[in-house]
C-alpha cells in the first residue's frame, strides 16, 4: 500500500504539473494558430471576393462599353429604318458575352405608320442567331423596365434581373442606353439600345468559386434578390431580406442593407442563417451595377486545419503524459522496492529480532544512506540492549545483595528481649525504619550481669551502604566495650578512639547510651552529640532529658565524655530517637519538629513501650505521607517497672 | 542548596542557603575543597540563609575543617538560624569551630 501511495503521489504531482504546462501550451497554440488562420482566411476571402468582383465587373463594363458606343452612334448619325436591324445582329455576333441586343424606338418615330419598332437579335444556340421584331398588342415594350428606366432617368441603366418571356425567355439583366435626335433644334428622346446578359453565365463564374470544403459565393441585386446561389430555388425568388425576415435575424437584415448600399466587410454568422453551420461571410460590392458579392465560409472548414493541429498537439500531450506515467512508476518502484524491504526488516527488528540483516541498498542515494543508518541503528540498539541486559543483571544482583545485607543488618539488632531473669523489672522496645534498603541508624540493648541493662541509640552521618558498614562497626564496638562493665562515658571514649583510626572520610556517629541499675532505678548515661531523649515521669508530662556535652564518635581523637545520673521511679519512661523523626518532612516542606514529637509523647504516658515506638513511628509516617523518606528513623522506648519488686 | 562566595580582606566568605542534606552536602564539600586547593585558607561560612542541616552536612563541615587544619587554615561560621544552632549545639560543633552571631561581627572580631 505504501509503495503505491508514493508512486501515486509522484504521478499525481508530476502529472498535474506537466498537464498544466501542456494545457497552457495547447491553448496558446490553438488560439494563436486560430488567429493566424482567421487572418489568413480573411485575407484570402477578401482577395477572392475582389478578384471575382473584378472579373464580373470586367464582363459587365465590356457589355456597357459596347452598348454605350451604339448609343453614341445612334445619337450622332443619320440612319434609315432598314439600317437598324443589322446593328442588333452585329452587336450579338461580335460580343460573345452578350446574349441578346435590341434597339427600341419611340412609337411612330422612325416609321410613321409603325407603332412598334424594335429589332432584337439573340442567341438560339452556340451557332445560330435569331432576329425578330419586338412589340405587338400583347408586348408593349414601352412599359418594360429596360425601356422606362433609361428614358425617365435620361441616362444608361442596368435593369433588375428579370425573366424575359418576350425576348430571350430566360433570366437576364439588361443594360440600356438612351439615344436622342435633334428635333427643331431640341434634343428629343428617340429610343434605347440594350444588351442582355444571361445570368447563367454569371452563375458559372460565381459557382466556380470554391472555398475549402463547403464554402460558396452568391450575388444579390440592388434589391437584395439572389442572382446566383448554389441553391437554385432561391434565385430570383428570395432576397437576403426575405431570409432575414424568415429567420428573425436583425443581423442579417443589417448585413443586407450594408451589402446593397455598397459596404464591404467580414462578419460571423450563426448557424442556419446562410449555411447549416456557423460561418463567416465576406462581402464586397460590384459598384457599376449596384450588386453585391458574398462569400460564405463555414467555420468548421476554417477551423478544420486548426482543429487538426489541436488534435495532433493533444495526442502528443496525452502520449507524453502516458509515457511520463510509465517513467514515474518505474522510478517510484525503484525507490519503493528497497523501502519496502527496509520496512519489512525494521518491523522484524521492532519485534525484537536484532539479528535481522538489513538489505544492502546500492546506489549511494538517500535510500542507501537510510539503509546504512538503519544498520547503524540496529547495531547500536543491539549494543545498547546488551549493555542494558548486563546493567540490569548487575543492578538486580546489587539489589538482591542489598536485600541480604538488610536481613543481616536487621538480624543483629535485638528484636525482643531474651527470656532472662529480671526482664519483668523493665520493658524495652525499638523500631527502626531505614530510608533505603539498609541504613546508618542503630540501637542496642543487653543485660550486663543480672541487674544492669545497657542500651544505646546511634545515628551514622550518612545513609546507605557506607553508613551501614560504619553502623555495624559501631554497634559491635559498643556492645563489646559495654560487656566489660565500663561506665557509659568510658564506653563512648573507647569507641571513639577505635573509630577515629584512619577515618579519612570523616564519617561519624552520634550515640546516646545508658546503663540502668534495675535494683535502684539509677540511670547512668552519656551522650556523643545525639538528640536529647525524652523522659516521661509517672503521671507527668514529657520533658527533654538534660545530657552532658560530648562530640560525635569517630572524628576527634581526644574527645572526652561525661556521665550524668538520674533516678527513675517505677512507671517512668525514656524515649530515645534519631533526627530522622524530628526532621521528617511533609509535602509542604515543613519538618515534623521536636514540638510535634513532644505532643505525640504526651499521649504516650499510659502506653506500653511497644505501643509508644509504634505510635511515634506511625505519627511520623502519616506526617510525611507521599514524600520519600529522607533519613533513617529509629525510636527506642524504655519503661522502668522496678516497683514490682 | 545554593552557594555564593566572595573575598573580603583575608576572609573567603561562603554564603550557604537552602538545605544542606545528604544530597547537597557533597557539593558543599567539593566546592570548599576546590577553594582550599586554590589557596584559600581562612573560610568563613555564613549560614544566614540555611534552613536545615543534616548529619551529612555536619560530616561535610568536618571534612572541610580537617582539610583546613592540615594546611594551617581556619573555619568559622556566622548567622546560624535557630534550627541550625540547635544542631550545632547538640553536636558540640560550637566548641569545635568559632561561631559568630553575624557576618559583620565575624569580620570585626578578627
Amino acid at each position: 500500500m505504501k509503495s503505491r501511495g508514493l508512486a501515486f503521489k509522484l504521478i499525481l504531482f508530476t502529472l498535474s504539473g506537466t498537464t498544466a504546462v501542456f494545457l497552457c501550451a495547447f491553448i496558446y497554440i490553438y488560439l494563436s494558430s486560430r488567429n493566424s488562420m482567421m487572418r489568413y482566411v480573411e485575407e484570402n476571402a477578401r482577395n477572392l471576393t475582389h478578384s471575382t468582383a473584378y472579373q464580373i465587373e470586367k464582363l459587365l463594363t465590356g457589355v456597357e462599353k459596347v452598348v454605350l458606343n451604339y448609343g453614341a452612334i445612334l445619337s450622332t448619325t443619320q440612319y434609315e429604318a432598314e439600317n437598324i436591324a443589322p446593328l442588333t445582329e452585329q452587336i450579338v455576333s461580335t460580343n460573345p458575352e452578350i446574349y441578346g441586343a435590341a434597339i427600341a424606338f419611340e412609337p411612330n418615330r422612325i416609321v410613321e405608320t409603325a407603332c412598334y419598332f424594335s429589332p432584337y437579335s439573340y442567341r438560339m444556340d452556340e451557332k445560330h442567331l435569331v432576329n425578330i421584331m419586338l412589340g405587338d398588342s400583347s408586348y408593349h415594350y414601352f412599359t418594360m423596365d429596360w425601356y422606362q428606366i433609361p428614358k425617365e432617368l435620361n441616362r444608361p441603366a442596368w435593369t433588375e434581373p428579370y425573366y424575359d418571356d418576350g425576348g430571350g425567355n430566360m433570366v437576364m439583366a439588361t443594360f440600356a442606353v438612351p439615344f436622342y435626335k435633334d428635333h427643331n433644334g431640341a434634343r428629343r428622346f428617340q429610343g434605347v439600345v440594350t444588351a442582355d446578359i444571361a445570368l447563367h453565365g454569371l452563375q458559372q463564374i460565381v459557382s466556380a468559386i470554391r472555398l475549402y470544403d463547403s464554402g460558396f459565393a452568391f450575388l444579390i441585386s440592388k434589391n437584395g434578390v439572389f442572382i446566383t446561389h448554389p441553391d437554385k430555388n432561391l434565385i430570383m425568388t428570395d432576397s437576403i431580406f426575405s431570409i432575414a425576415e424568415e429567420k428573425q435575424s436583425s443581423l442579417l437584415r443589417w448585413i443586407g442593407k450594408d451589402m446593397i448600399s455598397g459596404g464591404e466587410g467580414l462578419v460571423p454568422l450563426e448557424s442556419g442563417l446562410l449555411a447549416g453551420s456557423k460561418c463567416w461571410l465576406y462581402y464586397a460590392p460590384l459598384s457599376s451595377i449596384g450588386w453585391s458579392l458574398g462569400i460564405v465560409i463555414p467555420e468548421h472548414d476554417l477551423l478544420g486545419s486548426v482543429n487538426r493541429l489541436g488534435r495532433m498537439v493533444f495526442l502528443i500531450a496525452v502520449s507524453g503524459v502516458l509515457l511520463m506515467i510509465v517513467f514515474v512508476m518505474l522510478i517510484a518502484r525503484r525507490i519503493t522496492k528497497p523501502l519496502k524491504d527496509l520496512s519489512a526488516t525494521t518491523m522484524e527488528i521492532a519485534r525484537g529480532n536484532l539479528d535481522a540483516r538489513l538489505p544492502d541498498v546500492q546506489g549511494g542515494d538517500e535510500i542507501s544512506t537510510l539503509a546504512s543508518s538503519f544498520e547503524d541503528m540496529r547495531l547500536a540498539l543491539k549494543d545498547y540492549i546488551k549493555n542494558l541486559t548486563e546493567t540490569t543483571a548487575a543492578k538486580e544482583r546489587i539489589e538482591s545483595e542489598l536485600k541480604i545485607a538488610r536481613n543481616i543488618q536487621m538480624s543483629f539488632l535485638p528484636k525482643a528481649f531474651p527470656p532472662l531473669p529480671g526482664k519483668d523489672r523493665f520493658a524495652i522496645s525499638a523500631r527502626i525504619e531505614p530510608a533505603r534498603q539498609i541504613g546508618g541508624d542503630l540501637y542496642d540493648y543487653s543485660l550486663i550481669g543480672e541487674d544492669r541493662l545497657f542500651f544505646a541509640v546511634g545515628d551514622v552521618s550518612d545513609k546507605g551502604i557506607p553508613a551501614a558498614l560504619f553502623m555495624a562497626v559501631t554497634k559491635t564496638l559498643l556492645k563489646g566495650i559495654a560487656e566489660t562493665g565500663m561506665e557509659p562515658s568510658e564506653i563512648l571514649r573507647r569507641c571513639n578512639l577505635e573509630l577515629y583510626g584512619e577515618n579519612d572520610s570523616m564519617m561519624f556517629v552520634t550515640v546516646f547510651c545508658g546503663i540502668l541499675d534495675m535494683r535502684t532505678g539509677m540511670l547512668t548515661y552519656s551522650n556523643a552529640g545525639h538528640e536529647h531523649p525524652i523522659i516521661i515521669r509517672q503521671g507527668g508530662q514529657p520533658e527533654s532529658l538534660p545530657v552532658p556535652d560530648g562530640f560525635f564518635l569517630g572524628v576527634m581523637e581526644d574527645a572526652s565524655y561525661e556521665n550524668m545520673e538520674i533516678k527513675l521511679e517505677p512507671g517512668d519512661k525514656i524515649i530515645i530517637y534519631t533526627d530522622g523523626v524530628t526532621e521528617a518532612m511533609n509535602s509542604a516542606g515543613a519538618l515534623y519538629s521536636h514540638a510535634n514529637l513532644m505532643a505525640t509523647a504526651r499521649s504516650c504516658s499510659s502506653l506500653s513501650t511497644e505501643e509508644i515506638a509504634e505510635k511515634i513511628l506511625d505519627s511520623v509516617t502519616q506526617f510525611s505521607s507521599g514524600i520519600p523518606q529522607a533519613d533513617d528513623i529509629t525510636v527506642l522506648a524504655l519503661s522502668f517497672t522496678g516497683a514490682k519488686y | 542548596m545554593e552557594l555564593k562566595n566572595q573575598k573580603q580582606d583575608k576572609f573567603f566568605i561562603v554564603e550557604v542557603s537552602g538545605r544542606m542534606d545528604a544530597i547537597s552536602a557533597p557539593e558543599f564539600e567539593k566546592s570548599c575543597l576546590e577553594w582550599i586547593q586554590q589557596g584559600e585558607s581562612t573560610l568563613l561560612v555564613d549560614l544566614a540563609g540555611l534552613e536545615y542541616m543534616s548529619s551529612a552536612g555536619l560530616r561535610s563541615i568536618l571534612v572541610v575543617g580537617k582539610k583546613l587544619k592540615s594546611v594551617g587554615g581556619s573555619l568559622s561560621f556566622s548567622s546560624l538560624a535557630p534550627t541550625v544552632a540547635h544542631v550545632f549545639s547538640i553536636s558540640n560543633f560550637a566548641s569545635m569551630f568559632p561561631v559568630h552571631e553575624s557576618l559583620e561581627k565575624a569580620l570585626g572580631n578578627s
